[in-house]
């Protein structure tokens, strides 16, 4: 009798284990050092479900329609302060994120642009926007020299000409383009203004019917195998293409370049949404990969810089040492951030950008 | 008066409107069609008769260039028309399933041939009418073929295989589709049509009826050969094999040997014990020869007494099959054989002499049967 | 039995999951954009009444005063056109043969029509990437065999796109087609034949005609999804290739303006209505006709 009593009361308590110990969480593809997961699960037994999705289109519309369910997402930062206007996330409880101390104070320098006081979100990896070139075609089209970091490469239509059939890939995506042609010029890059960005479209509409594609996300495999010369591109993205390339020794050799004239910087920030099940649990997720060697764990998985200052010395020196992923003191000073286009610019940047495209 | 009869088979002047020589069509390891040989008249009716698969389709797919033959030839008006496409040929044809335009109206489907070789709307348009005239098909002639009945469909797969005055028309079962009654009626308007349009025909039937009641001859065919060709009244009158007697209509055959008794006379002895009965051939016999009597049933006549007839044998009656107008006595012999007699039913049935397992004789003349080798 | 059967997997595919959709989305495609979740108002949130009386026609009148707008539309109505013709094109003769064959063939003639919806879309999309590229197989069998010098550019343009289409269509043009002239008695064409025509002709006055309908019904089960096609012109197209799914997806997702997005998709609608119902009356001719 006692013993079934027993029973039920384990019951009991796993039942309501089932429903308060487990954290959802959903972030991009191939982000994680899966090991990170089970960890997390070993260390403080909340049962981990973790998804992931390719588009930051895809997370809003979960965000914005509501109800998804999962208590950590990984938006990038625009997409971040949009949402957090949008009311989709919810505030921070510091208090039980001990290992925050271990943040890096230059990109929550950064971050707190847009996510003031860093009040919703952590950083979880960051990066760059800038040029990636299968270097001997490169120098095969335009000669040996040629600056492979500068915007000169893709924005001057003479060297695109050039390029043209050697095929050149930019990002389809107005709010990466737009303010490197801002960039390219002088301009602000960050303006909202729209007689501002309208000069950024002679310039892109100029080299437009040079450029083989626009796509966000197949130049990875166009730069690996060789078939283009040429991508501007997200960071993470453009070495991944080169390890790929490496890997295959088809004698395709990629360089990533941050933009020497200044990169758009690019942040992928850990948040908890409003209506999340599992707040505490977020929490505990946000601080076990807070913690020094777990993030450490992750940017050695997945080649990218993080925002944990106390994880850098237990970095693998392919990572900290490599300028790409974390960019010299000169070239980091040059970096910048931008906020999101509010809707009515947004849609004239859009318009302009199938203009470019398309011509029409 | 003897020009009038239709019989341009007999008169060696003649020249045929279809000539198969030596025609032979395998396909694959079957042979359809073997080593046939076989003349059509212009204005015949002629009739291929035979049990599915004897090849009488395969013949009129040759004739209308569907197929073409392995060997021999086959000629129309005197040329070889191995290799002329079907839509080359002076020949038309009725299909089976009368393979009616279902997206055209009644008119365009009859308009269909001529469309093809003229562009004159007005000598088009003279035609249809005269062909919906001829088969009275004028009130359905905007109609679609699914909503017309299916003699009238019957009928307007006739006027279009007709509309471009072929030299030949064939038809594939023209009337299997229909009911008894109409199927009757069709037939003598096909006749009629026939002698209108003054057209030859041949018509495939496995309908012998069919065939002896429209044809001016009838070929009997079995397994790719010819049994026989003749007029429907030689077919039925002097069936020249026990297949042909016995596939033209209802038949009964005593096997026996043959003993010539005098000139054209044999006498046939059929079972051990009884008397031998007696039959007039011009076919000749040897002494002891294996023979076949063949007798239609409506020449046996059914006797309460001995007959005084040249050929009488006892039985009882088996079996009474009623047809109306006539009925069918099946008698059996003492050997176990059975003979079909057929009365004419005269009286009405209270008066009916005969019922069943009642002794009776049955007899029949010396020239009633026709007495055949094989 | 079995045409009905064929016609009705896409058809029911396509029509069943439709009203409750569409009430939806054009009730948003009359509301106004707004940073909140959902992204537009007013909603149900605010009750029937006020809901029903803040809702406006200005994103419908928004879309006339952009030209993007219409010529998106016409350009897409022209590739879906021109991509339902090219289907038919290579459909025909593939259904035609399939019902020429022998009989013991055929099941495994349709099977292997069917086969390729056993993989994923997207995957078989990609695939063509691999065919088409500079690097490619098309093109490295080009060069091998020396019809070339120089790689063809096919993939990102419109070439591209319409291959992408009469593939990933093709079965939906071959299986009415097919069963239109499964069931054609071979006897109409011997009697065209007997009558005059050459076998081209029998073609065309007797076979064409009496497999319209199954012309009809694979055209518009190529056409009406062709026309709002967006992942085959996002893959295999160029930057030139305008089609409205690729501007709908951009409302949607790089404008966020569900209300606009809404709105061309409930105008690309109203032009696929006019062929739905078109499509709906073949069958409904065609049902009658069999009875």
């Amino acid at each position: 009798m006692k013993k079934m009593m027993l029973s039920t009361v384990a019951l009991g308590a796993l039942a309501g284990a089932a429903i308060a110990d487990e954290v959802r969480v959903y972030n991009w593809s191939d982000y994680i050092d899966e090991d990170l997961l089970t960890k997390f699960e070993e260390e403080t037994g909340i049962d981990l479900i973790y998804d992931v999705y390719d588009s930051n289109e895809v997370l809003e519309t979960k965000m914005l329609a509501g109800g998804s369910g999962y208590d950590v997402v990984v938006p990038s930062n625009d997409f971040l302060q949009r949402q957090i206007s949008a009311g989709v996330y919810q505030k921070l409880d510091a208090s039980k994120l001990p290992n925050k101390v271990n943040m890096w104070d230059t990109i929550e320098a950064r971050t707190s642009a847009f996510d003031p006081d860093n009040a919703y979100s952590i950083n979880y990896m960051w990066g760059t926007t800038g040029i990636g070139a299968n270097v001997l075609k490169v120098e095969e089209f335009l000669g040996p020299d040629t600056p492979l970091d500068s915007l000169d490469l893709i924005f001057n239509p003479e060297n695109m000409e050039k390029l043209q059939d050697c095929g050149v890939h930019f990002l389809d995506a107005p709010t990466e383009m737009i303010p490197a042609a801002l960039q390219y010029i002088g301009q602000d890059p960050n303006s909202q203004d729209p007689d501002v960005l309208a000069m950024a479209e002679p310039i892109l509409a100029g080299v437009a019917p040079y450029v083989q594609k626009f796509h966000s996300s197949e130049y990875i495999n166009a730069l690996a195998n060789g078939d283009i010369c040429v991508a501007f591109g997200f960071s993470g993205d453009i070495l991944q293409a080169r390890d790929r390339a490496a890997e295959a020794e088809n004698g395709v050799e990629i360089v990533y370049n941050p933009v020497s004239e200044g990169s758009l910087m690019w942040f992928d920030q850990m948040a908890i949404p409003a209506d999340a099940p599992n707040v505490d649990n977020a929490h505990a997720f946000l601080n076990f990969m807070m913690d020094a060697q777990n993030m450490a764990a992750a940017s050695n998985y997945v080649y990218y810089a993080n925002g944990n200052l106390a994880s850098q010395e237990f970095l693998v020196e392919d990572v900290i040492g490599d300028p790409a992923i974390y960019p010299n003191g000169a070239t980091l000073e040059k970096l910048y951030t931008k906020s999101p286009y509010p809707a009515k610019v947004q849609r004239t940047v859009t318009r302009m950008w199938t203009k470019i495209k398309s011509g029409t | 008066m003897a020009d009038t009869v239709f019989a341009p088979w007999d008169d060696p002047d003649q020249k045929p409107l279809i000539r198969f020589r030596n025609v032979t069509k395998r396909f694959g390891d079957f042979t359809a069609i073997d080593d046939l040989t076989l003349d059509i008249f212009e204005q015949e009716f002629f009739a291929l008769l035979g049990p599915s698969g004897c090849g009488k389709t395969t013949m009129m797919r040759m004739l209308a260039g569907f197929e073409n033959p392995t060997e021999g030839r086959i000629e129309l008006a005197g040329n070889d028309i191995a290799g002329v496409p079907p839509n080359k040929r002076a020949v038309n044809m009725m299909f089976q399933s009368y393979a009616l335009f279902p997206h055209l109206s009644i008119w365009d489907n009859i308009a269909f041939g001529l469309r093809r070789e003229s562009s004159d709307k007005a000598a088009i348009s003279a035609r249809v009418e005269e062909m919906l005239k001829l088969t009275r098909l004028e009130k359905f002639a905007k109609r679609k073929p699914h909503q017309i009945s299916g003699g009238q469909r019957q009928r307007v797969a006739l006027a279009r295989s007709l509309a471009k005055a072929p030299k030949l028309l064939l038809l594939d079962e023209p009337l299997g589709a229909l009911d008894a009654k109409l199927r009757e009626a069709t037939q003598f308007e096909l006749m009629d049509i026939q002698e209108k349009t003054g057209t030859t025909f041949v018509i495939v039937t496995h309908d012998q009826e069919e065939a002896m009641t429209v044809a001016s001859r009838v070929a009997v065919m079995d397994e790719g050969r010819i049994m026989q060709v003749a007029t429907p009244e030689q077919i039925y009158e002097a069936p020249q094999s026990v297949y042909v007697a016995d596939f033209i209509g209802d038949v009964n055959i005593i096997r026996g040997s043959a003993t010539a008794v005098g000139p054209d006379r044999y006498q046939i002895a059929w079972a051990e014990g009884r008397d031998p009965v007696h039959a007039v051939s011009t076919r000749p016999f040897s002494d002891g020869q294996e023979c076949h009597l063949a007798i239609r049933p409506e020449k046996v006549s059914i006797h309460a007494e001995h007959p005084a007839a040249d050929n009488a044998v006892q039985g009882k009656v088996l079996d009474i099959a009623y047809l109306g107008n006539l009925s069918t006595y099946h008698v059996e012999l003492p050997t176990g054989e059975i003979i079909k007699a057929q009365v004419a039913n005269t009286r009405r049935i209270s008066r009916r002499a005969f019922t069943w397992e009642d002794p009776v004789w049955i007899s029949w003349t010396e020239t009633a049967g026709v007495l055949l080798d094989q | 039995m079995k045409r009905a059967f064929l016609i009705a997997v896409p058809y029911v595919w396509l029509l069943a999951l439709f009203l409750i959709p569409f009430a939806v989305v054009f009730k948003i495609s009359l509301s106004d954009i707004e940073l909140a979740i959902p992204p537009y108002t007013p909603t149900m949130k605010d009750g029937l009444w006020t809901m029903l009386s803040q809702l406006d026609f200005e994103n419908f009148i928004f879309l006339t005063q952009d030209d993007l707008y219409w010529k998106a539309y016409l350009s897409s109505l022209q590739i879906a056109l021109i991509s339902t013709v090219l289907t038919l094109m290579v459909g025909y003769p593939m259904a035609y043969a399939m019902a020429r064959a022998p009989e013991q063939w055929r099941p495994t003639l349709l099977m292997l029509v069917i086969l390729p919806f056993w993989t994923s879309f997207l995957i078989r999309v990609y695939a063509w990437i691999g065919i088409l590229s500079n690097e490619g197989f098309l093109n490295q069998f080009l060069l091998w065999i020396g019809i070339i010098d120089t790689p063809l550019t096919v993939l990102n343009t419109n070439t591209a796109v319409y291959i992408g289409i009469v593939y990933t269509y093709l079965p939906f043009m071959i299986l009415p087609i097919y069963s239109a002239l499964d069931r054609l008695d071979g006897s109409l064409i011997e009697a065209a034949e007997d009558l005059g025509c050459s076998r081209l002709k029998a073609f065309w006055l007797v076979t064409i005609p009496l497999s319209k309908n199954g012309i009809i019904a694979g055209c518009f089960l190529v056409f009406i999804p062709a026309l709002g096609e967006f992942v085959i012109p996002s893959l295999l197209g160029g930057s030139g290739t305008l089609m409205i799914g690729k501007v709908l997806f951009e409302e949607f997702f790089s404008n966020r303006d569900w209300p606009v997005a809404s709105a061309v998709a409930v105008i690309l609608l109203l032009i696929l209505i006019v062929p739905i119902v078109l499509f709906q009356r073949n069958e409904q001719k065609q049902a009658e006709a069999e009875k």
